[in-house]
């Protein structure tokens, strides 16, 4: 069973909100006629690509005697699971029970099959609950949807909780210490007051007197997904364009694992969108890596119960705000089971 | 089916291939221009052709071969 109601609530803390959106991997992660296994939610998945490029997510799970369909066969349209030949669709239908025909789980839908879309070269995943299979209405990052607006995925795996990843985005802060020595955040004052702001779909958390020097605003922004926006001023050498962006999202591997999505995005067109992609291919994209590994360096070495026994200050009223808002859902999607 | 190894740690993933001498160098003097010549296409036609860094075929660069090189580069 997948995704059940009766899990607990710090299960679902640990280990990620459900009946929401969540990236899984990047789209190129699963060729055309190809599978592959993945962890998220803390659950076994099997991502399975026709040839066509349909794509579909299935629990990892015979629905026979529970052996990993991974590690089964690829039939184009459907999996057979390597142990006993049993046939699976895409939908999570047993097509065929090949050792005895006519059985009656023949028919039956009963492997977990969850919607997908994909979007600026990542895989997206509705993981409901038993009781909300149906998938929440979901809006697209818009600069990702956006034709005016040029991202570029960066996915990284690292050994931290998803919500630290996510905490350290609504910890702008940390720009102007953790990344000085960077290309793009050496600048602005380290002392700084911020606010909360709210918006119609999640809330600003904004220095209230910088703006466009560095790491100075993040949104929160739940969209049936949940992602941040921020934006980090280049250097001039990066050419036209101005401030690049960031569309950040994570996807709850485990309890101690996330894949990290970082969009960069620039609103640029023509001879400048072309250049500012030769340059990022050549030698902006390593430098973005060298940043980005130092929030990996940090997070990972941070102590196991981190967010207990803090001395928080108003820096941090970002942060508090989230956990609030993760812990209130987790609570409550924990509770739906006992209504 | 593809083995998955953890972590995925990939410095560079928009490439597809590793840059030539050329690429390199001209990706490093568009920056130095940018810096110091301004971000109009004609500052950067003008300061690629004065530090002598030319188009493929070996002939100064003009916006339409820039604009051309690029969009074959940033595809």
């Amino acid at each position: 069973m997948t995704l059940s109601t009766t899990a607990t609530a710090e299960h679902i803390y640990a280990t990620g909100l459900r009946n929401q959106w969540h990236p899984v991997v990047p789209s190129d992660f699963v060729a055309p006629g190809a599978m592959r296994k993945v962890t998220a939610l803390g659950e076994q998945w099997l991502l399975f690509r026709r040839s066509d490029g349909a794509l579909s997510m299935l629990a990892d799970r015979c629905p026979h005697r529970g052996a990993p369909l991974s590690l089964g066969k690829h039939l184009g349209d459907r999996v057979a699971c390597w142990y006993h030949g049993v046939e699976v669709e895409t939908d999570g239908t047993v097509s065929s029970v090949p050792g005895l025909p006519g059985c009656n789980l023949e028919g039956k839908k009963l492997v977990t099959s969850l919607p997908v879309r994909e979007a600026a070269g990542a895989i997206l995943a509705y993981f409901g609950d038993e009781a909300h299979p149906e998938p929440a209405e979901l809006t697209l990052p818009d600069p990702l949807t956006d034709p005016e607006v040029e991202p570029i995925l960066c996915y990284a795996e690292w050994n931290v909780p998803w919500r630290y990843a996510m905490e350290n985005l609504l910890d702008p802060m940390h720009g102007a210490f953790l990344h000085h020595e960077s290309h793009t955040m050496y600048d602005g004052d380290t002392t700084a007051k911020f606010r909360i702001r709210e918006t119609h779909r999640g809330y600003f958390f904004e220095k209230t007197d910088q703006r466009g020097v560095n790491f100075d605003w993040v949104e929160l922004c739940r969209t049936g997904i949940d992602w941040v926006d921020l934006t980090i001023p280049y250097p001039p050498s990066a050419g036209p364009g101005g401030a690049f962006g960031i569309v950040g999202a994570a996807c709850p591997v485990d309890a101690e694992r996330t894949g990290v999505f970082f969009w960069r995005y620039r609103r640029v067109q023509g001879w400048q969108r072309d250049t500012w992609r030769f340059l990022y291919k050549t030698l902006i994209e390593k430098r973005h890596w060298e940043v980005l590994e130092q929030d990996r360096v940090m997070l990972e070495a941070m102590p196991a119960d981190a967010d207990q026994g803090e001395n928080l200050y108003q820096h941090d009223l970002g942060v508090v705000r989230l956990r609030r808002l993760y812990r209130a859902q987790a609570e409550s999607q924990s509770a739906a089971a006992d209504g | 089916m593809t083995t998955a190894p953890w972590p995925y740690l990939d410095t560079h993933q928009s490439r597809t291939h590793e840059p030539t001498p050329y690429e390199h160098k001209l990706a490093a003097t568009l920056e130095e221009v940018f810096t110091k010549d301004g971000h109009e296409l004609a500052d950067v036609i003008r300061g690629l052709n004065s530090r002598q860094v030319h188009a493929p075929d070996g002939a100064p660069w003009t916006e339409e071969s820039f604009r051309a090189e690029m969009h074959r580069l940033g595809a």
